[in-house]
């Protein structure tokens, strides 16, 4: 999906996880996929990295479908579908 | 589900962050972890030391300039670390009878309420035998 795909998709759950360094996100994004049910959208906002690469092999091992990264300001927004 | 066994032998506060770090990828990963607590590691894990622990294990920066690092990065104590992985996955952390001995904890009211068993080596090696991976820290 291109950014603009991206930014318009209904988010069923969103982590803000911009205020902690890496392995914060991650434990947060694993948290956070488990109160939506599957086929829900989830994104993570993070300024990370390390997180920019790990969330998105960690969606696809899992089985969640990684539907892209979006830039912001001074961050990003990673999309995931639940698997 | 995978399994990794993780050898902790220091009780030293980078060391420490760094097995919490090691164990939360584990936990968003699912594994299974046995943490064996072994020789000067056991300090680290008395319920009078625990929140206390600031020595490194090298002077690449001071404990007081480590400790501001963490802080300002918004990074967990190293048992916050410890906690999280065990809420997320299977964490079990033993305690090697000797490493007690050495701090002077021998029984398990001696010790944080993350440890979950006193155990000898033998159950480490067997552990990480049939593990996926070992780690020694």
């Amino acid at each position: 999906m291109n950014e603009e795909e991206l930014k318009a998709l209904n988010v069923d759950k969103s982590v803000d996880a911009r205020g902690t360094a890496c392995p914060g996100p991650l434990l947060a994004a694993k948290k956070a996929i488990a109160e939506i049910s599957s086929g829900q959208i989830m994104e993570v906002l993070s300024a990370d990295e390390g997180t920019r690469k790990d969330i998105p092999k960690w969606a696809a091992k899992k089985g969640h479908e990684y539907l892209g990264t979006a830039e912001d300001s001074g961050y990003f927004k990673i999309y995931m579908k639940k698997g | 589900m995978a399994k990794m066994t993780m050898g902790l032998g220091t009780s030293s506060i980078d060391k420490l962050i760094s097995a919490g770090v090691i164990l939360s990828g584990a936990a968003a990963d699912d594994m299974e972890v046995d943490v064996f607590v072994l020789v000067n590691a056991g300090h680290a894990f008395l319920k009078n030391k625990a929140a206390d622990i600031s020595n490194m294990s090298e002077d690449i920066q001071t404990p007081e300039e480590f400790k501001a690092s963490l802080e300002k990065l918004n990074t967990p104590s190293w048992i916050e670390f410890f906690e999280m992985a065990k809420e997320l996955t299977e964490v079990k952390i033993n305690i090697c009878s000797l490493a007690g001995k050495i701090a002077g904890g021998e029984k398990m009211e001696d010790f944080i309420d993350l440890v979950d068993d006193i155990c000898g080596i033998g159950e480490y090696i067997e552990s990480v035998q049939e593990a996926d991976v070992n780690l020694f820290i």
